[in-house]
């Protein structure tokens, strides 16, 4: 797929400046997203190529726009959902509840 | 199937590899220059597009994995090489890119010809 996904190569985005000290992950949630890849890869048994082209699908702005573990999350939904396992329903009941405050 | 403790092990050694272990006849062999293929399908692949066209040279072959663009869409392992090429500079990027300077990239067996 020729997506906005396949940046190599690409003029215009600038220089890549590594980040001094680096921690593994930038914020807290990001560590819950990386342990959702080995339990639901398991129970739910999708392939890592599926899971890669449900980001590559990511509409391009979002993309651009969002930090490698929202892509992970992006994938989640999207190859849960496929499988029945969630729905895009409960998805949007989960994020309405967070935003009004709730855990 | 739940992650459980019993299992972690084994999945942590394991990971998500998609080597296989299929008997898959080499197309191509170390030193040979082969030309990436113009595939550019709507649905996954493992090709960076910069690719596409550009002539490289077999360094290494990696063995016998699973093809990301069938198994990206349940349509079957496909099992075939996988193998290290290298690109010089100015064959990606023209001539205005340093002559010295190289690129390697792990490409499929499918996405290739001989040169």
């Amino acid at each position: 797929m020729n997506g906005i996904h396949d940046l190599g190569g690409k003029h215009g985005y600038g220089p890549v400046l590594p980040e001094e000290a680096e921690p593994v992950f930038q914020e807290a949630w990001e560590g819950r997203a990386f342990a959702l890849f080995a339990s639901t890869f398991v129970f739910a048994g999708y392939t890592v190529d599926e899971f890669r082209h449900a980001i590559e699908k990511m509409p391009p702005a979002h993309y651009l726009d969002s930090s490698y573990y929202e892509h992970w999350l992006v994938a989640f939904e999207e190859v849960l959902a496929r499988r029945g396992i969630v729905s895009r329903e409960d998805l949007d009941a989960r994020v309405a509840a967070l935003q009004g405050g709730g855990r | 199937m739940l992650l459980t403790p019993e299992i972690l092990p084994a999945v942590l050694a394991t990971g998500a590899s998609a080597r296989v272990a299929s008997e898959v006849p080499a197309r191509f062999r170390v030193g040979d220059r082969v030309r990436v293929r113009h595939h550019d399908p709507l649905t996954h692949t493992r090709l960076p597009a910069y690719l596409r066209g550009k002539l490289g040279t077999v360094e290494k072959d990696h063995g016998v994995f699973a093809f990301p663009d069938t198994r990206a869409h349940g349509l079957g392992e496909q099992p075939q090489h996988c193998y290290s090429l290298r690109f010089g500079a100015r064959e990606l990027w023209g001539p205005a890119a340093p002559e010295c300077d190289s690129l390697r990239a792990d490409v499929f067996d499918d996405y290739l010809d001989l040169a």
